[in-house]
């Protein structure tokens, strides 16, 4: 009977020992996954810590290649790890003002850029529109003598409404003002091209009344 | 001069001071009416040429003396100068203009150079702006056969008064500054 007993204790004693052996063993297993994992990502961590602190200085110090987009893009990604790093965090501030200051740079030279572009367009479409008056005025002053100069200028004022038109010369532009010479008429000013011998403005606006004759003439020096 | 008189005196000059900057122009729009004015001159030195010019017509003389003479303030005076005396002669500018197509020689060659600020346009109280513009004239007389006669060299000064006015043309206000001359003195004559 008792070794009856002890042949059932045995099995019970074993799966004992195997319940205990088994909870003891699978969960130092899970222990040291679980380490090996917070390694990991301490190391990952680490690595990102690294890597941020690189490419910001690069942008700080322009030792990148990188456009303004990209730079900006690195800057997101960084941000997004929400590293908890001092020299990080500082470094961040840094980049932050730099790239407000290349942004608003970028957009200033963009915009002189686009002023520039409407500016030559709109000289270049006006110096076409007035090439005929503009040569007039040039032959007057090249002229040889009193007489070509003479005829030239009654030429020209064939294209005027009257000889006693207003021709305005602005001297200065400033915020959409203008500042003028003493205003002159039109035989006057031809006469000044004849007698100077030199014409240095450019036109800057024509009016003309219903029969297409210019009833005002406004230059700008060049 | 008791202290509460200075303290006002002071105060009130500072204030003036303040106010007279606050009106004063842009270094652009200063330079503009810089380089109006030396223009002036260039332009009277071109009609001075013309109006010497033995060959140039009677009625173009005449006409190019009008213009000349409305570079000029009214009553302004033109100090002409000799190696063959100390003295130096004033004229009206119209009255110099008239004496310089009628002088005895055949032909005449006057030529301005060196033509410079020798004191900067200088804001005045009423807004007007006065500088002195130095030039230098060299001036050659021939006689019928192509010898030089006569020639000098002489320095002279141009007070210019630039100020600002407005006008209205097609119903626009214009602001334009107005730039006259004012005497001409000679400084200096050599040969």
């Amino acid at each position: 009977m008792k070794i009856r007993n002890l042949m059932l204790q045995v099995p019970r004693f074993l799966l004992v020992l195997l319940v205990i052996g088994l909870t003891l063993g699978g969960a130092t297993g899970c222990k040291s996954k679980k380490k090996i994992a917070r390694e990991q990502a301490a190391a990952e961590y680490a690595s990102r810590i690294e890597q941020a602190k690189k490419d910001l200085n690069a942008i700080l110090n322009d030792e990148s290649t990188w456009t303004l987009k990209e730079k900006e893009e690195r800057l997101a990604a960084i941000k997004s790890w929400n590293l908890q790093d001092e020299e990080v965090l500082r470094l961040i501030d840094l980049v932050e003002d730099k790239l407000a200051r290349e942004r608003a740079d970028a957009e200033r030279k963009a915009e002189e850029e686009r002023l520039k572009k409407a500016e030559d367009e709109r000289v270049k479409s006006k110096a076409s529109k007035y090439t005929s008056i503009e040569n007039q005025l040039l032959s007057i002053a090249a002229a040889p003598d009193v007489a070509t100069a003479n005829a030239k200028i009654a030429q020209t004022l064939q294209l005027f409404a009257t000889p006693d038109a207003p021709v305005l010369i602005i001297i200065s532009q400033a915020g959409g003002f203008n500042d003028y010479d003493r205003p002159t008429t039109i035989r006057r000013y031809l006469e000044y091209l004849k007698d100077q011998k030199v014409y240095n403005n450019a036109i800057e606006q024509v009016k003309y009344d219903a029969s297409g004759k210019i009833t005002e003439l406004e230059l700008i020096k060049k | 001069m008791s202290r509460k008189t200075i303290i006002l005196a002071v105060f009130f000059g500072l204030f003036a001071s303040l106010s007279l900057s606050a009106q004063d122009i842009s270094p652009e729009r200063k330079q503009a009416i810089d380089s109006l004015a030396l223009e002036k001159v260039r332009d009277l030195s071109k009609y001075i040429s013309i109006i010497g010019n033995k060959s140039t017509p009677w009625s173009e003389a005449n006409r190019v003396i009008d213009r000349a003479e409305e570079l000029f303030m009214a009553g302004a005076e033109m100090g002409v100068s000799s190696l063959y005396q100390s003295d130096v002669m004033y004229f009206k500018v119209r009255q110099y203009f008239e004496r310089l197509m009628r002088l005895n020689y055949d032909r005449v060659e006057i030529e301005w150079y060196k033509i410079e600020y020798v004191s900067d346009l200088q804001r005045q109280p009423d807004g007007t702006y006065v500088g002195v513009i130095t030039i230098f004239q060299k001036f050659k007389g021939f006689d019928a056969e192509g010898n030089l006669v006569y020639e000098d060299t002489t320095k002279k000064d141009i007070t210019v008064y630039v100020k600002r006015k407005e006008t209205q043309i097609g119903g626009r206000l214009i602001g334009f500054w107005d730039v006259l001359l004012g005497d001409i003195r000679v400084k200096e004559t050599r040969k």
